[in-house]
């Protein structure tokens, strides 16, 4: 009895000792979360509410800056639309190219080692380089794309002077700098168990069957991770506009975040940046939902829930 | 007799499957090759124009290989293009920021994925959500306070300390998600053998998870790497400036000179790519085990 | 996003940023920094606000015309002339352009069988970065502003004109490459790639690429930019001031004088050619332009002389943003809406009506 209790006694106080020092490992975290993720959240959806021209003290304005916005800005609209255009491009073409090539890669081939560095190597490179020498390579008079247009009788095309092409092209580099979703695809299609590719095959089942029946429902999770980790990515694109196009022609490369960027640190438009940061936030937070309302449907987990 | 016939025609259809599996590998072999070519193309083409004279570059119809291999454009472009300055200033950001970030989220990550205590539920839930609110919706708020409040306007500051708070929700997530999988008999045999939380981490979990810390070292690397926007925010003067500023300074310079700018470009390609060489054993194996576990 | 207490005496600041800060008050007076005997910077490089100097040009910066000498022997074209008086109009400057337009077959946009898509050596790229393109709208009599700078002119025809001109050279006229206006290296890519036969830019590349180009062969001469209407070209520089808030007025004038004298930038910025000398006494003491120019850096002297020199000041009014506030936002604006013109999809008349309140806007600083 009385040893029952002493060692109840000690399992509590053990218990005390270890939830502090999960506090005290948790420590950066909090200060992380409430200083750099929250606190700053709270702050800018409050700062857009003001008028604020960072020299003199912020006014007070309701919700003008969101009418203004919605309204007069010859930015905005445009803006979120090729924001969205470019993150569905960016995403559905990594997507589809990273799972095709890891799917490749999957096979016994020689030298599997070297091409997964090939096709990994762009994503090392730093970006506001990768979109600087490809604008080399998109010259609308001296590029290769051009070149190798012309040699095959098609006109050549203005890839980043026109305004039609320009979401097209910058989508391109985004797809080839998706190395990493190849790595994250590659371990997942490792781990599709190979009984199940057996007994779909000696069904009768054609390798396209067989990708559509066992391969994609297995993979799902992982697809799903991609999907969220490209559309986050991609959604918050700025290196191009910010390294290389400044936005345009027209609007056609105002990526939100670098309109942000240009209001908050150009103009110096501070409350009315922040009303567009939170608006880029919401934005983002539809998106994700949605596709998390969505997977209920589609993703298969295997063992049930995990 | 019925069941000998299936045999044998099972038999025969699995060699099939095998002839044709060898015929498949071969044709793969070639599509992969010729992708890898492809994917090559791009940074072949930015190198061999850093090696040719502007001349040359803007000639029609381009070539494939430059006339001369001017390795002495490196030399031109290192008078103005400052990489080591460059190169070390990034240095200064890249190595406290990856050292602070991997240690914290290791911590973090650990206390999520073993340690019990009230509130975790709620925490974790937060430090979940965290990562679909992507730092550039922040940034403002973030600027103000680093600029004004703690006048550090102009110094590394403000890019190095937000990794000390467990390198990004991504870090801590996916040093949690790889010690999940590790046995937790192990730590439990430790603890009846007296050790703390502390001990475990460091003598049980730390060995286990080397991996998963490298990847998050080179997903922090990565990330720093490519965020031009905050580094363009808070650097205003060359002496600080970074690879990545130092380029896009260079190519928005009077003197565009294109040939320089692709050395400017290939240089800055170069660390990257010598990191993941060294790391990549690692790198590919950790995700390989982590891009399972959620 | 400075702070008052932040700001030091003097400092260089960005061309299109002035007006906004003395429109805050926070720029000093600078109208007495040269006394009744000192040679002064030429008029054109002051910037004003309110009637007061608040800063001058550190160097000065015109736009005008470069060309590949080689390209016109060939056509057996005459060189466009470098004397303001004899200048070409905008006709004469197309005229001249189409000779010089040439496609694989080596016929020219005047030929009926020539080939638009295979075009070898264009006549002419006329610049058309955002805030250069004033100079056109000027010179067809219009303007981005009023000429006192307190209202919008770009929505007058004149103005709306002079820009679809320059579009229809790519657009219509088919004898210049196209350009977007989105990066600095119109020279380059142009007369040093050596597929354009004339080009229109500031004076600095004289010194930034023209010199190195000249070492490898390019064969080029300066001239005045055709004009429209008007004679006429834009100057700018990047400007020093003084913040109110100093406690040492006449030091920081003092500083900011001796830092611009042309003999601390002679050997690097000066004789290059990357910057024009800002004293109104090397334009008028022939003295003075020889030292100058009599360089190997430059073109031939006499054809140096009379863009460099009598073009500048004569013909050069300041660019906008030397009297004009929020001309960093309009031009942004300017830019972004333009964008379509130049691959042929709107015209200048439809991106300009269509836009023309938001332009009203960036200008009033609604931004």
């Amino acid at each position: 009895m009385m040893k029952q209790r002493q060692k109840e006694h000690k399992l509590s106080t053990a218990a005390k000792r270890e939830a502090r020092t999960a506090y005290l490992c948790l420590t950066p975290a909090l200060c992380g979360l409430t200083f750099i993720t929250y606190l700053p959240l709270l702050a800018v959806l409050v700062l857009s509410f003001f008028r604020w021209k960072g020299l003199t003290a912020p006014t007070f304005n309701g919700f003008d800056n969101y009418i203004r916005l919605f309204t007069t800005d010859p930015y905005f609209k445009d803006s979120v639309k090729v924001t969205i255009y470019f993150s569905i491009l960016a995403v559905a073409g990594s997507m589809i190219y990273s799972l095709v090539v890891a799917m490749l890669l999957n096979r016994k081939i020689p030298a599997r080692g070297f091409f997964r560095v090939v096709f990994y190597m762009p994503y090392i490179l730093p970006a506001a380089a990768v979109y600087i020498g490809w604008s080399w390579l998109y010259e609308a008079n001296f590029g290769l794309f051009n070149y190798i247009l012309k040699s095959i009788g098609i006109n050549s095309i203005m890839f980043l002077n026109d305004s039609d092409y320009i979401v097209p092209s910058l989508a391109l580099i985004a797809v080839w700098l998706s190395g990493n979703l190849i790595v994250i695809f590659l371990a997942g299609l490792q781990n599709v168990p190979r009984i199940y590719h057996e007994a779909a095959e000696i069904d009768g089942a054609n390798s396209f069957q067989r990708f559509i029946h066992v391969t994609l429902p297995s993979m799902s999770p992982i697809i799903f991770y991609n999907l969220i980790m490209s559309l986050i990515t991609n959604m918050q694109i700025v290196v191009p506009a910010l390294a290389l196009t400044s936005g345009g022609p027209g609007n056609s490369s105002m990526f939100m975040t670098y309109l942000m960027y240009r209001y908050a640190f150009r103009s110096n438009q501070i409350g009315y940046a922040c009303a567009i940061s939170f608006v880029f936030f919401f934005l983002i937070a539809i998106f994700t939902l949605i596709l998390f309302a969505t997977s209920r449907g589609w993703i298969f987990y295997e063992g049930g829930d995990d | 007799m019925s069941s000998i016939n299936l045999s044998g025609s099972r038999s025969a259809s699995l060699k099939g499957i095998k002839a044709r599996a060898k015929i498949g590998n071969a044709l793969t072999l070639i599509i992969v090759s010729a992708m890898a070519a492809i994917v090559l193309l791009p940074i072949w083409w930015i190198f061999r124009s850093s090696l040719m004279t502007n001349n040359e570059l803007y000639a029609w119809p381009p070539s494939f290989f430059p006339s001369r291999w001017l390795f002495s454009n490196y030399a031109e472009t290192l008078e103005t293009f400052k990489f080591w300055l460059y190169f070390s200033n990034t240095m200064k950001i890249i190595v406290p920021a990856v050292t602070g970030g991997t240690i914290t989220a290791t911590i973090c990550g650990y206390a999520f994925a073993r340690l019990r205590f009230k509130g975790k539920k709620v925490l974790f839930a937060l430090c979940v959500g965290s990562m679909l609110l992507p730092p550039m919706v922040t940034l403002i708020p973030q600027y103000i306070v680093w600029t004004r409040f703690l006048g550090l306007a102009d110094t590394y500051w403000p890019l190095i300390v937000p990794y000390f708070t467990g390198g990004g929700a991504f870090s801590i997530f996916l040093i949690r998600q790889f010690i999940s999988t590790i046995p937790r008999e192990l730590d439990e045999a430790a603890t009846i053998d007296g050790a703390g939380p502390m001990r475990i981490l460091g003598s049980i979990i730390i060995p286990a998870i080397k991996a998963a810390m490298i990847v998050v070292a080179l997903l922090i690397f990565i990330t720093l790497w490519n965020d031009l926007l905050q580094q363009t925010v808070y650097i205003n003067t060359e002496p600080k400036f970074t690879i990545v500023i130092g380029l896009s300074m260079f190519r928005g310079g009077l003197k565009a000179d294109w040939a320089k700018i692709m050395c400017a470009t290939c240089l800055s390609f170069l660390p990257g790519v010598i990191f993941y060489m060294i790391g990549q054993k690692y790198f590919v194996e950790g995700i390989v085990m982590t891009g399972m576990k959620n | 996003m400075a702070t008052a207490k932040e700001l030091p005496d003097t400092a260089i600041m960005s061309e299109a940023g002035v007006i906004q800060w003395a429109e805050q008050g926070m720029l000093y007076d600078i109208s007495e920094m040269y006394g009744p005997e000192d040679p002064k910077p030429l008029d054109s490089l002051a910037f004003k606000y309110a009637d007061k100097t608040v800063a001058y040009s550190a160097a000065n910066e015109i736009l005008l015309m470069y060309y590949n000498k080689d390209m016109f022997d060939a056509a057996g074209v005459a060189y466009p002339p470098a004397v303001a008086e004899e200048a070409w109009t905008w006709d004469e400057f197309v005229e001249a352009s189409k000779k010089l337009t040439l496609d694989k077959n080596g016929k020219t946009p005047n030929d009926a069988d020539f080939d638009k898509n295979n075009i070898t050596q264009y006549g002419c790229m006329v610049e058309n970065l955002t805030w250069q393109l004033e100079v056109w709208a000027l010179s067809n009599g219009g303007g981005f502003y009023s000429e006192d700078g307190s209202s919008l002119a770009i929505g007058e025809a004149s103005s709306i004109e002079a820009i679809q001109r320059v579009a229809d050279l790519y657009l219509k006229d088919n004898v210049a490459p196209l350009s977007s206006g989105l990066t600095d290296d119109g020279v380059q890519r142009s007369l040093i790639a050596g597929t354009t036969a004339m080009t229109t830019n500031g004076a600095w590349n004289i010194g930034t690429s023209l010199a190195s180009a000249r070492e490898e062969g390019l064969n080029y001469g300066v001239a005045v930019l055709p004009y429209m209407e008007e004679k006429v070209t834009i100057c700018t520089g990047g400007p020093n001031v003084v913040f109110n808030q100093t406690e040492h007025p006449e030091e920081a004038m003092e500083w900011l004088k001796w830092y611009a004298r042309e003999e601390n930038n002679w050997e690097n910025l000066i004789s290059t050619g990357i910057w024009m000398p800002t004293l109104d006494s090397y334009y008028t003491d022939e003295e003075m332009t020889k030292k100058w120019l009599e360089n190997p850096n430059f073109p031939e002297y006499e054809e140096a002389k009379s863009v460099l020199v009598d073009y500048a000041k004569d013909y050069t009014q300041s660019t906008a943003w030397y009297y004009v506030n929020n001309t960093n936002d309009f031009n942004e604006l300017l830019g972004s809406v333009l964008g379509d013109v130049w691959t042929g999809k709107i015209t200048v008349e439809q991106a300009i009506t269509d836009n023309l309140p938001a332009l009203e806007d960036a200008f009033a600083g609604n931004f």
